[in-house]
């Protein structure tokens, strides 16, 4: 990070007008100067027409100089059009820079600002508080010049017309110039205290949805509403003080400006009338003293963009106006290469409220020993895993990594020895793969130190997947993706050959845990239109959300006798399945077994309301259309509200052969039918090596499908594909889409995979189960001991005798060290949490 | 594992077997049917193989099972040492201690013959119980009620058989 992305809350506003911006402003002010002339133009030409074409009744000159009036206006235009794309340019790209350099200091910031800090702050802060001082940036040089030019030229003109008129009509805008600024005061005092009010608006709504699971389990609505409508009716009564305020300085301005005439017309129409000025001169005069309003009206606007821009400007930086703890990256050297030793010596943490959080801590490790800190919740041990890992700067003892004292460390030293996993480990919006390089990638990007600045192979990844236990999970992922039409040709014929095999090696090994797709029989695994078109939709109209639709599919199920038997089992899934959710969260536990999603949830509780007041058939069209839908998602394995009607199954299996039959006829492009010799492509890879549907989401069926699946794989050499399309899955946003424990996993994998000399581990494994637990620990023990430093703090005290160091915390200090055995010989503390768990 | 196979043979839905059974269930019987519905729809079926563990000792799999159909036998390993305890039937319930909060298995629970379960896992009894934190109270109630339901048994039957143990009774006073 440059010098001037740190110092970006120590810059002026007026720095950012020419930084980066230079020629374009120059550029800007030799177009100004150009419009400007040919602005005057059509007045002089204006006078010209009336007293030399029109009183002489000049025929060629008034064609003349209607041309020059012409050609100046159309001139004027362009290059008005033209400032006013330079103004766009500079006015954004100074917002996205400001944006960027703040944003990037904002992330320096110690994480104790976050903790004072809500998410709102920051967005609105990057958002709309920049906006004004960016506008005002694009305008600093082109409105006061062209605005002041165009003024002094319109002035000299009316001098050089008429020097008495001009003086008596430009008298006004002294009383303007000292009013404006006094009004302005009233502006900018407001302005202030919107920006206050704004940030904490912000933050309001940001508290608020972060803290929606609260406000539903108290149903705190009335206390939270109460806090935000106090918030809004203060922004309200700002934002209306601060209105009024601006309106004040436009309409005192207006109506100063607009006197201008008034006296034009007193003392010009009394010398005309005595003969002493031309009526063309009068003309001029009148058009130019009009054309006066539009710049000092600009220059006015200006003033009011330069005014509050300002105030966003400075209360924004100064906000963010805070030095990040650590130097970032090392100047003039490259970034140190630590002994894996550790020492802590006498170490204190106080907040800034003088609570001691740490207290004489005393701990050292000779590189390639683990460390496990242990002792109840709120111990400090976490805290002094945190002080180690330069998270949190301590504030009293040191803390040597090597020979080095952590806190005069750069970031950028730390991050290429040690790696952090957090307790609650953050997972970021993209792929698995995106994941789990994040933080190989932040220790090589920029200036590719670490593991030679290459890119970890896939060979290397595969290990560390298996390592942390998320090698199945990935497979999974990949197995589950549904492969595109013009997409792995190649892998396509692959799995269809795999099918064959699977059949023959596994089919009746697996049979209780899937079920076969068989054209004769129902699947209970599939949804009903599943069952019924029994093959993948190749035109959109066949697609599942457009069938209830399909006019063609319509008619079919009227042919087949299926249309009221479905609306019918739809009505009952409808209201069988509102019954059960009606009242419940949007979860995805709730809702994975439900045939209706939770954001249609509302609208299906009407439906069972329609259902209750009239029959099937005096339904209005939309919703039988509703209850179709419903209907034909119904998948009897996964949705246990309902049973399939007997008589229901037996029609659908004859809708089957019939759909065939019409559709091969009417449209044979439509369908591809599933049959065995080909890939099935709305089914998932999975589906398509079953060529059929798993029937248990269950712990012992997953692990009896992953062991065959994973022989099978690596028999036909393709789990590593695999592999490579599962790390390409989407994990949502914060990783939503992963379990807890594939989130540890996750961010163990990815400090594994950068291997850093020191690993400090914060409760790492809280969320894994047994075995991934202890596979973990297994690695450390064998493949990490003697070469990587290890500090874990521990929860479950079972995983650490075969640490080298165990240190028992409480109240912030250490009451004890030393190996698993000698502690519990000397039967103090630890033996007592032992005893207690 | 479903049984939804056999469901154009029979009248009810799965839905409605779950919760006939869960009604009869000692640890949700005091829900009211508005809460038993939804963990008779969050309930789903397992087949366990004969041989097959349902869990095993040391481990937290955090789900409680009724057993539809078949046997299951739980065992303890004491350092090497194979105990048989004692063999679960149709009909019973088991786990619902463990729906409550982590707790590690002291024993391990197979299947002699194919059985087939109604299972619950914590995840999701939390979750619901959620929505209803009133209703805790009415499990904790239940689950009180059958501690002292068995150690009151275990004292009249075997009270006097238990020898060195005796000064370990008294689970009741925890």
């Amino acid at each position: 990070m440059s010098k001037a992305k740190i110092t970006i809350v120590k810059r002026s506003l007026f720095s950012w007008i020419f930084a980066g911006n230079l020629k374009l402003q120059l550029l800007l002010l030799l177009i100004i100067v150009v419009m400007v002339t040919t602005r005057v133009l059509p007045l002089e030409m204006q006078k010209r027409i009336i007293n030399e074409a029109i009183n002489l009744r000049n025929i060629d000159k008034l064609l003349l100089y209607s041309g020059f009036y012409l050609a100046a206006v159309f001139f004027s235009s362009v290059l008005k059009y033209l400032t006013n794309i330079i103004e766009t340019l500079i006015t954004q790209r100074t917002t996205a820079r400001m944006r960027k350099d703040l944003y990037h200091h904002i992330l320096t910031l110690p994480l104790n600002f976050f903790r004072k800090t809500q998410p709102g702050t920051v967005v609105n802060a990057l958002g709309s508080e920049l906006t004004l001082p960016g506008n005002f940036v694009g305008m600093a040089v082109a409105s006061p010049v062209t605005n002041i030019l165009t003024l002094l030229a319109f002035a000299g003109y009316l001098f050089w017309l008429n020097p008495l008129l001009a003086a008596v009509s430009l008298s006004i805008y002294p009383i303007v110039v000292f009013l404006v600024p006094l009004l302005q005061k009233g502006v900018n005092k407001y302005n202030k205290k919107r920006v206050d009010a704004a940030r904490k608006f912000s933050a309001k709504i940001a508290e608020s949805i972060s803290g929606i699971h609260e406000i539903h389990g108290n149903g705190a609505y009335r206390i939270e509403n109460r806090k935000y409508d106090a918030l809004v009716d203060q922004l309200l009564k700002i934002r209306i003080l601060w209105s009024l305020y601006r309106f004040a300085v436009k309409t005192s301005n207006g109506f100063f400006t607009s006197l201008g005439p008034f006296l034009v017309f007193l003392l010009g129409g009394y010398l005309a009338i005595k003969g002493r000025l031309e009526l063309g001169a009068l003309v001029a005069f009148l058009s130019a003293q009009e054309k006066l309003f539009d710049p000092w009206k600009e220059l006015i606007e200006f003033y009011q963009v330069y005014q509050d821009g300002r105030v966003n400007y400075d209360k924004t930086m100064r906000y963010f106006d805070i030095e990040p703890e650590h130097e970032i990256e090392p100047k003039g050297r490259a970034p140190l290469q630590l002994e894996g030793s550790v020492e802590v010596k006498d170490l204190s943490f106080t907040t800034d409220t003088g609570i001691h959080l740490l207290d004489g801590i005393n701990v050292s490790l000779n590189p390639g020993e683990h460390l496990a800190l242990v002792g109840f919740s709120g111990s400090g041990k976490s805290t002094l895993a945190l002080c180690i890992g330069q998270l949190y700067k301590y504030t009293g003892g040191n803390i040597m990594i090597g020979d080095h004292e952590v806190s005069e460390l750069t970031k950028k030293d730390m991050i290429n020895n040690i790696g952090f996993v957090a307790q609650s480990p953050f997972i970021f919006e993209g792929t698995i793969e995106e994941n789990i390089l994040y933080s190989t990638m932040a220790q090589i990007d920029d200036n590719g130190q670490g593991k030679n600045g290459k890119m970890p192979t896939l060979d290397d990844i595969i290990a560390v997947l298996h390592q942390t236990g998320i090698f199945a999970d990935i497979l999974r992922f990949g197995l589950n993706a549904i492969l595109t039409h013009d997409q792995n040709e190649e892998l396509v014929k692959m799995i269809i050959r795999v099918r064959k095999n699977f059949q023959q090696d596994f089919g009746q090994e697996l049979a209780d845990y899937v079920e076969f797709f068989d054209e004769n029989k129902y699947l209970y695994y599939s949804s009903v239109s599943e069952n019924l078109i029994f093959g993948a939709a190749d035109k959109d109209e066949f697609s599942d959300t457009n069938l209830a639709r399909n006019e063609y599919f319509l008619n079919f199920l009227n042919t087949a006798d299926l249309t009221t038997p479905l609306l019918s089992l739809g009505a009952n899934l409808c209201r069988q399945t509102v019954d059960i959710l009606g009242n419940l969260p949007p979860d995805t536990v709730f809702f994975e077994q439900s045939p209706i999603d939770a954001d249609e949830l509302e609208e299906y509780k009407i439906l069972v309301d329609h259902l209750s007041k009239k029959k099937l058939h005096e339904m209005p069209a939309e919703y039988r259309q509703k209850l179709l839908e419903l209907a034909l998602r119904f998948t009897p394995g996964v949705h246990k509200m309902v049973a399939l009607p007997e008589l229901l199954e037996t029609l659908i299996l004859e809708g089957r052969a019939l759909f065939r039959e019409k559709i091969t006829k009417d449209d044979p492009e439509a369908i591809t039918f599933v049959e065995r010799s080909k890939y099935i492509y709305s089914q998932t890879i999975l589906n398509n090596i079953f060529f059929g549907k798993t029937k248990s989401t269950s712990p012992q069926a997953q692990e009896r499908i992953d062991q065959s699946i994973i022989q099978l794989l690596i028999e036909e050499d393709l789990l590593e594909t695999i592999i490579e399309i599962g790390m390409h899955y989407q994990v949502g946003t914060k990783g939503d889409k992963l379990s807890g424990g594939q989130q540890q996993k996750l961010a163990i994998a990815r400090i594994f995979l950068k291997a850093p000399r020191i690993l400090i581990m914060d409760e790492a494994t809280s969320a894994l189960d047994n075995k991934s637990q202890a596979r973990i620990q297994n690695l450390l023990e064998t493949r990490w001991k003697k070469r990587n430093t290890v500090i874990s703090v521990v929860h479950r005290l079972d995983t650490i005798k075969n640490f080298d160091k165990v240190a028992v915390m409480k109240a912030g200090k250490i009451l004890e060290t030393g190996t698993y055995n000698e502690l519990m010989a000397r039967k103090g503390m630890l033996y007592e949490l032992v005893g207690k768990k | 594992m479903s049984s939804s196979e056999k469901n154009n043979l029979t009248p009810s839905c799965e839905f409605q077997d779950n919760l006939e059974i869960l009604r009869q269930t000692y640890f949700f019987s005091g829900l009211p049917l508005e809460t038993l519905k939804i963990f008779a729809y969050l309930c789903t079926r397992e087949i366990f193989r004969q041989g097959e563990h349902i869990f095993r000792q040391d481990e937290d799999d955090g789900r409680a099972f009724y057993i539809i159909d078949g046997r299951a036998r739980l065992e303890r390993d004491d350092d090497g040492k194979k105990i048989e305890i004692r063999d679960y039937q149709t009909g019973e319930f088991l786990g619902g201690l463990t729906l409550l909060g982590e707790t590690r298995r002291l024993f391990s629970l197979k299947s002699v013959t194919d059985t087939t379960c109604l299972v619950l896992n914590r995840g999701k009894f939390l979750k619901t119980m959620e929505q209803f934190p009133n209703l805790l109270a009415r499990i904790c109630n239940a689950v009180a009620k059958s501690i002292d339901t068995w150690e009151d048994r275990f004292l009249s039957d075997r009270g006097d058989q238990c020898g060195d143990c005796m000064g370990r009774l008294g689970v009741t006073l925890i």
